[in-house]
């Protein structure tokens, strides 16, 4: 008797186990037709003007089982509402314009991620019939080099990267200092005088350096125009793999009591601790890469940069040889996209700001195109302080 | 001094009320390793929970309103979803160490390496991705009790007390807290609590006097996962923004220490976690805690390394399990497999 009951007990849980993924593989059974036919339908079928990315799956199901567009993860999630989330964005909507077959491939290994998985990764695209693999990240360098030797037929995009003397990969990288600059200035002219700046890649990861360091110029150039005095808190800490993490969520909740009034949180996932710091604590946060302002009401402004867009010119530009050696030259110089390019900047459509204006704002931008405003792009991890701003670097 | 108090009791009370999760197996002769596991699993369930309730349109006004009692209500329903999902999986440890006799410690460590791998996989079907969070909003602006809640200024002085304690916090906190101390009560002052300890000391004393060692042990783990998964919830409530991703940041393990480090006994286990969550919470926001109020910050002015004050709370409980441990003792029966036929 006993043995039947312990047997009975046994096999519910073990039904209990797959009851409880079941209303999940139905959903994804019955999403799967959208998959296929969301893509193919861009074309001719009346489109909404501007389709949002998130109206288009991120998986879709080709039919022939090959995948002519795959893009390859950094560190962190697909769905980091960030950098990664942000470049696929313009791979999907790319893929919808131009109705080809797109997929997406994190390397195993998650947050530990070595070469070897980015290669496989990109490898496996490959063999799935990649036409254009694109890689986010500066860290895919050692794998892009590798598989880029190995497929020289499959264009690759290096986001956030170099040029590698290769003629079928392109490096793009952004001016983040501009927007860097444009927050900063925007958060002393909003009348902070308390700033934070918590990056990733724990200093060495040039694309958040120069975010910072922009951020700090900013900052001083508003507080030299108020004269004002103006403190900022500057650490890479708990942020070397871009993820959230308690200790993270406590070092911003203290930051906030001591009276810091916003923070740059410069760092997808990073994101999440620090939004959740401000808003136990009633602080303010300034978002990154893409407008952040949906995920939290905490946000004041966001520094963005265009990888969604510069993922669709490139996929434009792979299109046919001409164009893609039009966009890449010989491959020995890195693309890199700012203001001039309408790549960096604040988002204008969600602006929250009341001590400066979006006209204010983009007679600076102009200014900053036509090189009247002149910001620094070194790779600085730590600045230091200036007459108006008193950076004090946390280690 | 307050940020001090309030980010030391967000650490200390997850560990607190898993670290008694263990007692309570242990007491009853389980050797419950499964700990991290079940709060990996209790999390997950927690969120799962408030993910796919905020949707309800009960919930969304009540956030859209501030509504607060509604959400705290939600709140509580999540934490008792996440108590009895936690004791459904721990069902699994104990019908393999009661019935079939198994190894208590190879048992424990099957569900600690299932645990991450199912949720990680739950997770992906669910949502696709890596990370299970809430739909809208965090968890601050939705679970947690502040002046705002009930309409009084930010400038409003509550007095120490009403600062440190009424303001900021989570209700969760002061619920794991009552429930610690009933459960201590329970297991010190009332008959079934020296049934369940007695079944971990010398079980076939205890079935010679008609306590029936198989239900203690079940209730224990029952109980133990339970809290487990509560506290695995808790955590990822107060100090993950109500997130689940198949990781605790080791808690379970911590808590596993912590009782070994509080003897098995409720209040050196409250004293070890509290010490614990203050070390932590010095670790990660050492530069900005101000202890008498006077606008100094020394501990980051003497100048220590920044390393060193990541590494104290680990040193710390080396440094009193070495002086302490002498005098621990684990329930003498623990890990045993219980045979009737071995009397």
């Amino acid at each position: 008797m006993k043995k039947i009951l312990a047997f009975l007990l046994a096999a519910l849980m073990v039904v209990g186990l797959f009851a409880g993924c079941a209303p999940a593989n139905n959903d994804e059974t019955t999403e799967a037709p959208d998959s296929t036919t969301a893509p193919q339908g861009g074309d001719e079928t009346t489109e909404p003007p501007a389709p949002s990315a998130d109206d288009i799956p991120d998986e879709m199901t080709s039919s022939d089982g090959k995948y002519q567009i795959a893009f390859v993860t950094d560190v962190g999630q697909l769905k980091d509402k960030s950098f990664n989330q942000g470049t696929y964005d313009g791979v999907k909507l790319y893929a919808a314009e131009a109705g080809k077959s797109y997929k997406y491939y994190q390397p195993a290994g998650g947050n530990e991620a070595t070469d070897d998985d980015r290669y496989d990764a990109m490898k496996l695209a490959a063999d799935n019939g990649a036409e254009v693999v694109v890689c986010a990240g500066f860290m895919q360098e050692k794998a892009l080099a590798k598989a880029a030797e190995e497929f020289p037929d499959v264009k690759f995009v290096f986001i956030d990267g170099w040029a590698m003397g290769r003629t079928n990969v392109a490096g793009i990288n952004f001016q983040e200092e501009q927007c860097g600059y444009l927050a900063g200035y925007a958060a002393v002219k909003e009348g902070y005088t308390k700033l934070g700046f918590s990056g990733g890649g724990g200093g060495t990861n040039a694309a958040c350096n120069r975010y910072g360091y922009g951020f700090v110029q900013g900052a001083d150039a508003a507080a030299k125009e108020l004269g004002v005095k103006v403190e900022m808190n500057y650490s890479w800490l708990y942020g070397s793999s871009f993820s959230a993490s308690n200790e993270l969520q406590t070092m911003a909740a203290g930051w906030y009591q001591t009276g810091t009034e916003v923070i740059f949180a410069c760092g997808g996932a990073m994101f999440q601790s620090i939004s959740a710091a401000a808003s136990a604590e009633d602080g303010a946060v300034i978002g990154v890469d893409v407008d952040q302002s949906f995920e939290s009401p905490t946000v004041i402004t966001s520094a963005m940069k265009g990888i969604g867009e510069a993922a669709m010119q490139a996929l434009k530009a792979a299109e046919t040889e001409e164009s893609w050696n039009a966009f890449i030259g010989d491959g020995t110089t890195s693309i890199t996209l700012g203001a001039k390019d309408n790549a960096v900047g604040l988002p204008t459509a969600t602006w929250s700001l009341e001590g400066w204006s979006v006209e204010e704002y983009e007679a600076m931008l102009a200014d900053i195109v036509a090189g009247k405003i002149t910001i620094d792009g070194a790779d600085v991890p730590e600045p230091e302080s200036t007459d108006n701003v008193t950076v004090n670097i946390i280690k | 001094m307050t940020f001090l108090i309030q980010q030391t009791l967000l650490y200390a009370v997850p560990l607190m009320i898993v670290a008694l999760a263990g007692v309570f197996a242990e007491r009853s002769g389980i050797i419950n390793l499964a700990l991290e596991g079940i709060m990996i699993f209790g999390a997950f369930i927690g969120v799962l929970f408030v993910h796919s309730m905020q949707n309800l349109e009960v919930f969304t006004t009540a956030a859209r309103e501030g509504d607060w009692l509604t959400l705290q209500g939600l709140e509580l329903l999540a934490m008792v979803v996440a108590a009895i999902m936690g004791a459904v999986f721990s069902l699994l440890l104990s019908f393999a160490s009661i019935n079939l006799r198994a190894d208590q410690t190879i048992g424990g460590t099957a569900l600690n390496l299932m645990a991450p791998a199912l949720v990680l996989f739950l997770i992906r079907v669910l949502v696709n991705q890596n990370t299970l969070q809430m739909q809208t909003g965090d968890a601050a602006s939705w679970f947690m009790i502040k002046k705002s809640t009930f309409g009084v200024k930010k400038s409003v002085d509550w007095g120490f007390f009403g600062e440190t304690f009424l303001n900021k916090i989570y209700i969760a906190t002061y619920i794991c807290i009552i429930i610690f101390i009933v459960l201590a009560i329970i297991l010190y002052k009332t008959r079934f609590g020296l049934r369940l300890r007695s079944c971990g000391e010398n079980p076939q004393a205890a079935d010679s006097l008609g306590i029936n060692v198989y239900k203690m042990r079940y209730i224990g783990t029952t109980i133990s996962g339970a809290l487990a998964g509560m506290g695995g919830f808790v955590y990822s409530l107060t100090t993950a923004n109500c997130t689940a991703n198949g990781d605790v940041a080791g808690f379970g393990f911590l808590a596993l220490a912590v009782m070994i480090f509080g003897n098995w006994k409720p209040l050196n286990i409250a004293g070890a976690s509290l010490l614990f969550g203050l070390f932590k919470c010095i670790a990660a926001a050492y530069s900005s805690i101000d202890i008498n109020g006077d606008g100094v910050y020394w501990l980051a002015q003497i100048g220590i390394s920044s390393h060193l004050y990541r590494m104290l709370p680990y040193l710390v409980t080396l440094v009193v399990l070495a002086f302490t441990s002498k005098k621990s003792r684990a329930p003498k029966a623990e890990g045993i497999p219980y045979d009737k036929g071995s009397r």
